[in-house]
């Protein structure tokens, strides 16, 4: 009895190994990458030097940086994170080592206010005229001084057309005959977005006295919405658990192009938000050449365009458009219109204002 | 045995089996859709193996899968150790501190996680200690020591020394009587430990997130990053492959056992 | 029926044994919470950092420190609390019930040899990703998802369950997941268990049931202790499971700190709300602990 028990604890610790080894071995063979930390291995140090990426999952296709190794001999690694906030903790903390990182607009003038990042010397991005001025300049980046556009979407509706007929307001939202059968995204700033623009305000409103109507408002929307969520909602409506949700462009796009007959997506007529994720280089990167080239190379027109093909969200290159799948291309969803795009705005920061609406937010939720 | 015990038992045994049910329902569930053909997990469109494809060839998951082993691994290891010795001195000596020892190991299972990882992130910060799978592993063993330790703790109390005194009366060194009686008594206890060290390892997420460096991706971080973008049927299938794999070994080990002697039997 | 209690040692065997715990904890653990405590303090600054304290010393008199910690204590948070109190009791209720019977089993019925087998395949499902899990329960319990179609398909009932984004499956998908760190504390214990002390108690006459509650459950108690505290503390602070099975539609005291952490990035109120939420699970641990050392029964903590 007592061997067999110590007995088993080590065996089943001997699994465990062997279950890591097998997995280990699985893995396909690739070039010495250091595990963690930036030492380079002992063994052949990479001909071209390191790249650290720090993106959004998806965001970047496998074969895009495989062409990038293979041109340059330069060792990527790529992580990943699943908000701006954890990127900003990142950067702050002062104890991460990437080179590169794709910040959305309003947390890029927040880093770019920290010191996080560093000014781009423009001179060593070739491909930078490729780029569609109507995305250069912005607000949260003047003059780009730290960041080039990247990829770029909007927050709509996505609707059963069978069931909805022809959807074009965020009004449908509020509407007591869909109770029951609403999704809305669990963003405080997209949530409240929609309904300061039913009421024809800026998505970007700090007034508290405005903001607290636009909560009294969700408060009374809350009883008709099943479900917020920011992460399953494409998946939630092609199901048919909903019959109109609130979400991003992307995830959207792709379930309506699965079910066109049934599903749908808009931007409503009162204009929603866009938003938009850019390269940029953190101040501590180690790498900045590097980086730099990466930054060049993604701008490339064919490369551009094998990473819009690949994630379906759209970029601001515009010869890459020539190059782009047709499908993609003429997907509304995904290419709107600009006409539609005037309509948007982008996400800023509300400073102070920020906690008022977390307070509202808790109220609202709190139903 | 009575017939009302052998109801009893009988009840007692179904209600387990009910429970392991319970267990696996979405297991089984997770399982089936790592062969949905659709990539919306949400709706069964046919039967495919794309999905176990596309995972061989997606280094990233891969690499995630083995950082997760590792840090999992090397937490269990720590922990087991000086979660068990804390327990130990808890169980059985009086010491200055000890109020304190036992409050201090109550914290971790206390404080969110959110805070946990933000405090380290700031830490790390603060002594300049760049941040990777060694990072990783120093959150976690800092986390998940406290559940060895209260696990190993409950099978100490109400421990009868008599065991020990009796072996030392037969004249057992004390490096001994601990090998030999101690430490098969509470190994149970241990194992119970370090299963749910290992199972909180492999699958956090949380304080992860703040403390991963360049690199040090585990599984969860890849897989709720994926949640904005559509999580995919290939998260399923490496969940199905280390299942397997997992349950394969186990039976293996299972095989391996010495059978039980008539004496170890009876007991 | 507990042992007795023995007379404690004194000795440098303690430290060495608590040494490098104390090293994991006031390292890993203890520094970086103290540097939280402070941030806790600090005030949120326009961007989301922390705002510089010009003047430190009035700052602390006049009590400006504890802006934060006044805030927690306005009505709307109270509410929240409330209700992550009352969640995580019904969890660990829920969760005690569900799992005594398995450890049972498991400790004391099942055959020697498959113990560790049948303990490991309790924690297995665990080892999977979270996400995945849930997302699987969401599955099965959406109105077209297997549960409904099973039922529909047997004739059991006429119309889909709206089981989703409800109660039920909150609590299904919370008691889910805390099942191990009930069931393994309460296996250790159960484990040890003397089959002749249940046997005493038959022959003097006792029927099983009475065994159980006079016998079992005394002997059990450190192990049903260390469950509870494994499953109830967690509980007060969880809220993914309530976002993802019950459609994100309350508030619990996990959101809220998961929000300050998040959006609102508002680090010094999070965590004054977390270090409240620590200060009051140790006084009720103290509590707890004192009242057990007053009943003269062995320290379970």
């Amino acid at each position: 009895m007592m061997r067999t028990a110590a007995h088993r604890a080590l065996s089943l610790l001997a699994i465990v190994a062997a279950v890591t080894a097998v997995v280990a071995s699985c893995r396909p063979h690739e070039t010495a990458a250091p595990a963690g930390g930036t030492a380079a291995t002992a063994s052949v140090a990479p001909a071209g030097g390191e790249l650290h990426i720090y993106i959004w999952s998806a965001y970047l296709p496998d074969p895009v940086v495989e062409e990038f190794r293979r041109r340059t001999g330069i060792e990527v690694t790529v992580d990943v994170y699943d908000s701006n906030e954890a990127l900003l903790a990142k950067l702050q903390s002062g104890v991460a080592d990437y080179d590169l990182v794709v910040p959305s607009d309003y947390m890029l003038r927040i880093l770019g206010h920290e010191g996080l990042l560093q000014p781009l010397d423009k001179t060593r991005i070739a491909t930078l005229g490729n780029l569609d001025p109507r995305f250069l300049d912005k607000d949260f980046d003047r003059g780009n001084r730290y960041s080039v556009p990247y990829l770029w979407g909007t927050t709509g509706l996505g609707y059963d057309k069978k069931k909805l007929g022809a959807v074009d307001s965020w009004t449908a939202l509020f509407d007591a005959r869909h109770k029951g059968r609403i999704l809305m995204l669990d963003d405080v700033r997209e949530v409240f977005g929609v309904a300061l623009r039913t009421m024809g305000r800026s998505i970007n409103e700090r007034d508290p006295k405005v903001l607290a109507q636009a909560a009294e408002l969700l408060k009374k929307q809350k009883a008709l919405v099943a479900t917020y969520d920011s992460g399953d909602f494409a998946n939630v409506l092609a199901a048919g658990d909903v019959d109109v949700a609130h979400g991003y462009n992307g995830q959207l796009a792709a379930v309506v192009a699965a079910d066109p007959q049934r599903l749908a997506y808009v931007v409503p007529k009162e204009g929603g938000t866009i938003w938009m994720d850019s390269t940029a280089i953190p101040t501590k990167a180690h790498n900045v050449d590097n980086a730099l080239r990466f930054i060049s190379y993604v701008q490339e027109p064919e490369v551009n365009a094998k990473i819009v093909d690949g994630v379906h969200y759209a970029s601001a290159n515009v010869p890459a458009r020539k190059l782009i799948s047709r499908a993609i291309l003429n997907d509304k969803a995904i290419y709107p219109d600009d006409a539609t795009i005037a309509h948007c705005e982008l996400l800023e920061d509300l400073g102070d204002a920020t906690t008022v609406l977390d307070r509202l937010w808790t109220e609202v939720k709190s139903q | 045995m009575s017939r009302a015990a052998r109801l009893q038992r009988t009840l007692v045994a179904a209600h387990a089996w009910a429970v392991y049910l319970f267990l696996y329902a979405p297991i089984l569930v997770l399982v089936l859709y790592s062969f949905n053909r659709s990539p919306r997990s949400a709706v069964w469109t046919g039967f495919t193996l794309d999905w176990y494809r596309r995972l061989i060839a997606n280094r990233a998951l891969l690499r995630a899968v083995e950082n997760s082993l590792i840090v999992a691994l090397a937490t269990t290891a720590i922990t087991t150790v000086a979660g068990t010795l804390v327990a130990l001195a808890l169980a059985r000596f009086r010491f200055r501190g000890k109020g304190a020892t036992q409050a201090a190991l109550y914290l971790p299972v206390i404080v969110p996680e959110v805070v946990i990882g933000a405090a380290l992130v700031t830490f790390f910060g603060v002594a300049h200690l760049r941040l990777s799978l060694a990072t990783v592993i120093i959150a976690h063993v800092a986390f998940c020591l406290s559940y060895v330790a209260l696990v190993v703790r409950a099978r100490l109390a109400g421990f009868d020394r008599a065991l020990e005194e009796a072996a030392a009366d037969l004249g057992a060194g004390a490096g001994e009587v601990f090998r030999r009686v101690t430490l098969p008594l509470i190994a149970p206890g241990i194992l119970a430990g370090a299963l749910l060290v290992f199972t909180v390892s492999l699958d956090d997420y949380v304080v992860t997130s703040f403390v991963a460096g360049v690199g040090s991706t585990t599984l969860p971080l890849q897989i709720y990053s994926m949640l904005k973008v559509g999580v995919t049927p290939e998260v399923n299938a490496v969940s199905t492959l280390l299942l397997l794999l997992t349950v394969v070994l186990i039976a293996v080990a299972q095989r391996l056992q010495r059978p039980p002697s008539t004496l170890e039997e009876s007991r | 029926m507990s042992a007795r209690p023995r007379p404690r040692r004194r000795g440098l065997a303690a430290y060495l044994l608590a040494l490098p715990s104390w090293a994991i904890l006031g390292g890993g653990f203890g520094v970086p919470l103290l540097l939280m405590l402070i941030v806790s303090f600090a005030r949120r600054s326009t961007y989301g950092g922390l705002q510089p304290i010009d003047d430190l010393w009035s700052y602390v008199t006049s009590g400006g420190f504890l802006a934060n910690y006044a805030r927690s204590l306005e009505p709307i948070y109270l509410q929240i609390y409330w209700r992550s109190l009352w969640l995580a009791l019904l969890t660990t209720a829920a969760c005690l019930l569900v799992s005594y019977p398995i450890a049972y089993y498991v400790a004391v019925l099942a055959p020697r040899r498959w113990k560790t087998t049948l303990l490991a395949l309790v924690v297995i499902p665990f080892w999977t990703s979270f996400l995945i899990r849930t997302y699987a329960w969401m599955l099965i319990l959406r109105s077209e998802g297997l549960l409904n179609v099973a039922l529909l398909r047997l004739g059991l009932i006429d119309a889909p369950l709206h089981l989703l984004y409800g109660n039920l499956a909150v609590a299904i998908g919370l008691v889910y997941g805390e099942l191990p760190f009930m069931i393994l504390p309460l296996y250790a214990s159960l484990e040890k268990l003397d089959r002749s002390l249940l046997e005493a108690g038959a022959d003097l006459g006792a029927g099983e049931v009475s065994t159980f509650f006079r016998v079992t459950v005394p002997l059990t108690m450190p192990g049903i202790a260390a469950g509870i505290a494994l499953v109830f503390i967690p509980s007060l602070g969880q809220f993914v499971v309530s976002d993802l099975l019950g459609g994100a539609r309350t508030v619990l005291v996990g959101n809220l700190i998961q929000n300050q952490f998040a959006l609102a990035r508002n680090q010094p109120f999070g965590a004054a709300v977390a270090f409240e939420l620590t200060a009051v699970v140790l006084l009720l641990l103290w509590a707890y602990a004192s009242y057990a050392r007053r009943r003269a029964s062995e320290a379970l903590l």
